[in-house]
């Protein structure tokens, strides 16, 4: 406050009791007793300013939003306005940056600020510290559908665009605070479900200034590493300005670039962010993302219990489904492989390795069969069978013949018997009633 | 280590499982190829019940740098 001021402003309230007569002009201003005091232009506004600024402390005032301008630097021009009067205000870019959005004209709001002259010009306005709507989160709802349009217009919430999740993810990437109470969350649920799983914490801040485009950084280093299988990106409850950052464009443009799929948690069930539109799949809060991400151990474990079971019944039909006497042998072969196996597979443990050990004695039966007959037949042959009786027909190729379709007329084609070859020739083809 | 390497495979096998069976169940598939198709598919059995056996979840930062350390995160 300048000295020239503080005069005006003395004089100002000295009004009510005239100054005395007699009263000097200071030396060497020229200006008689009998002259009126000239002010500068500047010294008024300067003393109506500092009137102004120290006899209204700041003030909530309510109406509706006339002009919004938001200038290169963020700051803020509007007017606020009701039937009768408007009043000018500025929102400087340290407080509007707050602002989820711009109100729009038209919108009931109210501000809170304190009163000034804008000196330069002699416009008195409002300084404005916060801005509220009627409804309480009316601000945040409307940069939400704002948002949301825009994203939806670029077809980044389209359902086409989700990516499925991998039902048995090796290594789970997770996007939160590495203090806060959804990473624990998370854990506790993976630790229970998959704790074969390799979790990759990308930490960020979650809320506050600029945590918008820490999340999204946080997605991207993830992504960079290309190492999770899928991602999760969360944040425990909160208010809807602690869970904004979720419903801010670096969040969602970060989600819809990743190649590896999104689980959201955020907030509790009802609170629903761009992060979750855009996200490939939406979890109501922390933990029910990490159990989206992961299957159950226990019953991916019942799953492989019955596995070996089916796997035997499906080597089973196999056999049956064959025709052949190759088949015939092999058929029984298999049905001792069932009858030997099927005990052993009341435990599973120790059934495994039993089981395995049985095959693998089995190939190396035959393995060592066909070294011992030096042929050149392939591996599938049973040279038992052929011992028994049995012969196999091959084509010149080697190809073996099965079937009455396998055969031509004149057809040149090798038996392979017990200790040998019978080179052979078809003379007449004659199907079974029953084929 | 062999720990870091078999987890990743799990998806992978338990695909392979489900192809087996589907192959196993089919009518093309040959003689020779359901024996190897079951051995293989009893190998894969085995080994996703020993990575299911893990206990220990692994928890790593990834650092700025890139880098990553083991974090031990409390979820008591």
């Amino acid at each position: 406050m300048s000295d020239d001021s503080l005069d005006l402003f003395d004089d100002i309230e000295g009004e009510e009791a005239p100054p005395e007569e007699g009263t000097a002009p200071e030396p060497g201003t020229g200006i008689t007793p009998d002259e009126p005091k000239v002010w500068s232009v500047t010294q008024v506004n300067k003393a109506v300013r500092t009137l102004l600024e120290s006899s209204i402390d700041s003030l909530w005032i309510g109406g509706e939003v006339g002009q919004w301008t938001r200038s290169r630097p963020g700051h803020c021009y509007f007017t606020l306005k009701d039937d009768r009067a408007q009043l000018k205000c500025v929102m400087f870019a340290r407080e509007s940056q707050k602002l989820p959005v711009d109100p729009e004209e038209g919108m009931q709001i109210r501000v809170m600020g304190s009163l000034t002259l804008y000196e330069a010009r002699g416009d008195y306005q409002l300084v404005v510290q916060k801005v509220e709507t009627e409804g309480a989160d009316g601000l945040w709802r409307l940069a939400f559908e704002k948002l949301r349009s825009k994203l939806e217009s670029e077809g980044l919430l389209d359902a086409a665009l989700k990516k499925p999740l991998p039902r048995y993810p090796a290594v789970v990437g997770v996007v939160t605070s590495p203090t806060g109470a959804a990473l624990r969350d998370i854990i506790a649920v993976l630790k229970r479900r998959a704790p074969w799983v390799r979790v990759l914490l990308s930490g960020s801040r979650v809320q506050g200034e600029g945590a918008s485009r820490e999340v999204a950084s946080a997605i991207d280093r993830l992504v960079a590493t290309g190492e999770p299988d899928v991602i999760i990106v969360s944040r425990g409850g909160g208010s809807v300005e602690d869970l904004w950052a979720f419903n801010e464009e670096p969040v969602a443009r970060a989600i819809a670039a990743s190649p590896i799929p999104v689980v959201s948690g955020v907030g509790h069930e009802v609170d629903v962010t761009i992060a979750d539109l855009v996200a490939d799949f939406r979890a109501p809060t922390p933990s029910a993302a990490a159990e989206a991400v992961v299957p159950d151990a226990a019953v991916l474990r019942q799953g492989l219990r019955g596995m070996p079971d089916r796997l035997a019944r499906g080597l089973r039909g196999t056999l049956r489904r064959r025709r052949d006497g190759i088949a015939q042998t092999l058929l029984h072969l298999g049905i001792g492989v069932e009858r030997r196996a099927g005990p052993l597979r009341q435990r599973t443990d120790r059934g495994m390795a039993q089981l395995e050990r049985e095959v693998n004695r089995m190939v190396e039966r035959r393995r060592q069969r066909l070294r011992a007959a030096g042929g050149r037949l392939d591996a599938l042959s049973p040279l038992a069978t052929l011992s028994r009786g049995y012969s196999v027909a091959q084509a010149e190729d080697g190809g073996v013949l099965r079937e009455i379709g396998d055969f031509t007329v004149g057809q040149k084609f090798r038996l392979r018997v017990k200790d040998g070859e019978v080179i052979s020739e078809v003379q007449d083809l004659e199907e079974l009633d029953s084929a | 280590m062999e720990s870091s390497e078999k987890p990743a495979a799990l998806e992978g096998r338990l695909k392979r499982l489900e192809e087996i069976l589907s192959r196993l169940e089919s009518d093309e598939v040959a003689l020779e190829e359901a024996l190897t198709l079951f051995e293989e598919g009893v190998g894969h059995v085995k080994e996703a019940e020993r990575v299911l056996a893990a206990t220990e979840l692994r928890v790593e930062e990834l650092l700025a740098s890139g880098a990553t350390k083991t974090v031990e995160i409390d979820t008591e």
